[in-house]
């Protein structure tokens, strides 16, 4: 009888290897070259492995590599969004000695130290989504978030008819751009639209689609008034859109977030959602990588500099942040033009 | 005075008969009685949230939490623990559509079928390291978490799927009810179904037997003749195939599938599992308990928006309650433990 379930559980897991091994055989094999002679290497460090976003901004990433012969560009990341992963694979890559980092971080301050360690090792660090942070040479922004949260306002206002009550969520409380952007829509409607209020406090989707999906139930039970959603992690909307197409309220709510045609764009059929707004992270990845050559080049990182990436022709530096700069790379995307935004 | 205080005495000696009649085999009413407490908090705080709406919500949220304990509550019982399940649930459910969409076919019964023996294939994993090569469970299944999770990743897919396949997706939307406006969808019916039938098993087995009888003490379980490795083999081949049926009700429910998500909710799962009255140590609890300690998560989880408390305060309070569940249970199991358990009741828990 053991003997027997013994080779039962054998067979079972070898099963499951063969599976295995014949799903890597089919996987590519591009192994990330730890750079031959003569050759510079450049790490993107981003939230999350692999998904649309990040995979789109490997898109960016290899386009800009393919234009500067000699140099190698890869990917990496934590198998999960959180602090503690980030700083290991940071920390792994130090004595690795890239020529550039280029972060995109999950929590700005707890990358603090790690950063400075890279920067001390003489590794050129640019970062994206994280206004404010001090170890690094640039943080490249796709548009001022504050400016970002009042487009975004604009863009429910105009939905909305200028009036009603709106939800705002973040993907956690923690992550810099998120609130900013919340806070700068809540400006614009405190400046310009005396009649949209907020709900709440920024509610946490814990970047889960089916939390988002769970607390804007919630919403909707609280508020039944309820005329506008806000969503910042890319999943948000996909989750709040899903829950208002199933209350049947797409014709009475408004659903205007930070998100990506394939995530949430099936949800835009029926107006469960109705504008997704963003940036392309393919030039944010390539912005980026042109912020790290020039610094790695000599030069300085300045207002108004061109970075020949769309959308970041003429940066701003941020005045009170020196080494903040942002372009003007934001996207609106809507049933009718969904169909330019392929990713 | 005397005669009164001989009255108390007495009164309270009748409290502690009541208690002993109906505080349930594994402490279940008083785990009640906490959600009681806390449906109280709400009538008093909001009561215009106490809705049919929220009811809907609730099962809505729990449900998958449900699928997934039941799998975990065999393991507890029989004194493992395991954290791969939700690894095993998403590379399930996940796969199966990967699966799906590779070759272009649809179906509405099979896929959960297909889910459920990949759950097997991965739960031999865990099976074997821990009845052949009697390794810790605990460290067992974070192995195989990482493991599993690995492989999906990287050999089966990191994209965000958005639709799935017609008839599944026609599954995800389909409800057998409406409370207020929650709809209830179809596949509680599954899950209740095999809560009923995991309970059954526990109690009305040998194998069910055997599963306590480890849990409670593995020498003794050996020495009266149960194939240890046996039965362990069986507890994690059945605890995969539940996370693999799981997975896939999860990626139906949520009609998208995503290869981050369920990892991460492990802690959640395995609080409701212990706050329902199962102990680490293993030898003790039931589905009803579980059920009451998922209930009691998701009734949390999904009030706090509508008690109007800040997202800053989210995670601390679910961790209040869930700590104060876990220390009802703990408090009165050692309270127990300085009795004689020789002549307990031989009627079956669970």
């Amino acid at each position: 009888m053991v003997t027997q379930s013994r080779v039962k559980v054998l067979a079972f897991t070898a099963a499951a290897g063969v599976a295995l091994a014949a799903c890597s055989a089919s996987a590519d094999s591009t192994e990330a070259g730890v750079g031959d002679e003569g050759e510079v290497t450049m790490v993107n460090v981003v939230k999350l492995a692999g998904g649309d976003w990040f995979n789109r901004m490997e898109v960016g990433n290899q386009e800009w590599a393919a234009e500067h012969p000699g140099t190698v560009v890869t990917q990496t990341a934590g198998d999960d969004a959180s602090e503690e992963k980030q700083i290991a694979v940071i920390n792994d890559l130090i004595p690795q000695q890239p020529a550039a980092l280029t972060v995109v971080p999950n929590s700005p301050e707890s990358l603090e130290s790690v950063l400075k360690r890279a920067e001390e090792s003489g590794i050129v660090v640019i970062t994206h989504e994280a206004p404010g942070i001090e170890n690094a040479v640039a943080n490249i922004e796709a548009f001022d978030n504050n400016a970002y949260g009042g487009f975004q306002m604009d863009t429910l206002a105009a939905c909305m008819g200028d009036s009603g009550e709106y939800a705002h969520m973040v993907g956690s409380l923690t992550v810099a751009s998120h609130n900013v952007w919340a806070e700068g829509a809540l400006e614009r409607a405190a400046a310009d639209y005396p009649d949209i209020s907020r709900v709440a406090d920024p509610i946490s989707s814990e970047e889960d689609q089916e939390t988002a999906y769970q607390r804007t139930k919630e919403i909707i039970a609280t508020y039944p008034d309820i005329k506008g959603f806000i969503g910042a992690a890319s999943t948000d909307i996909a989750g709040i859109g899903r829950a208002v197409q199933e209350a049947g309220l797409q014709g009475d709510t408004c659903v205007v977030g930070t998100s990506t045609p394939s995530t949430a764009g099936s949800l835009l059929d029926d107006g469960s959602i109705d504008v997704i707004t963003g940036w392309d992270p393919a030039l944010a990845g390539q912005a980026m990588l042109q912020a790290a050559q020039l610094v790695m080049d000599g030069e300085e990182i300045v207002d108004g500099m061109d970075l020949g990436v769309p959308g970041y022709e003429s940066i701003t530096q941020d005045p009170e942040i020196a080494n903040n700069f942002y372009g003007d790379a934001w996207i609106e995307i809507r049933l009718d033009n969904l169909e330019d935004y392929p990713f | 005075m005397k005669a009164y205080t001989r009255r108390s005495r007495g009164a309270r000696l009748r409290v502690h008969e009541i208690w002993d009649r109906y505080k349930g085999e594994n402490h279940e009413t008083a785990l009640l009685l906490l959600i009681l407490a806390l449906l109280g908090v709400m009538a008093i705080v909001e009561p215009s949230a106490l809705t049919m709406t929220f009811v809907g919500d609730i099962i809505r949220s729990g449900i998958v939490t449900l699928a997934l304990a039941l799998g975990l509550l065999l393991v507890i019982i029989s004194g493992g623990m395991d954290v791969s399940f939700p690894a095993i649930a998403i590379f399930s459910g996940y796969a199966t559509i990967t699966v799906m969409n590779f070759f272009g076919v649809d179906g509405a019964l099979w896929p959960f079928l297909l889910a459920s023996i990949m759950g097997i294939a991965l739960g031999s994993l865990n099976a074997l390291f821990v009845a052949r090569y009697r390794m810790e469970t605990l460290i067992a299944s974070l192995g195989t978490q990482v493991i599993i999770r690995g492989v999906l990743l990287a050999f089966i897919g990191s994209v965000y799927i958005s639709t799935l396949p017609a008839q599944l997706d026609a599954i995800g939307a389909s409800s057998i009810m409406r409370l207020g406006n929650s709809p209830v969808n179809i596949l509680v019916l599954p899950v209740i179904a095999l809560a009923f039938l995991v309970s059954w098993m526990l109690r009305k087995t040998m194998f069910g037997r055997s599963i306590y009888a480890i849990g409670g003490d593995r020498e003794s379980a050996r020495r009266v003749g149960i194939r240890v490795p046996s039965v362990q083999v069986r507890i994690y081949l059945i605890a995969g195939a539940l996370a693999g049926f799981a997975g896939m009700v999860h990626v139906v429910l949520s009609r998208h599938a995503s290869p981050f998500e369920l990892v991460g909710t492990e802690l959640n799962v395995i609080a409701a599992v212990v706050i329902g009255g199962a102990l680490d140590s293993g030898g003790r609890g039931s589905v009803k308990g579980t059920v009451y300690g998922v209930l009691l998560i998701s009734l949390v989880q999904n009030s706090l928006v509508r008690l109007g408390v800040s997202s800053y305060w989210h995670v601390l309070v679910v961790g209040v309650v869930v700590l104060v569940g876990v220390a009802i249970q703990a408090q009165a199991s050692s309270r127990e433990a300085k009795t004689t358990r020789i002549l307990e009741s031989t009627e079956a828990s669970a």
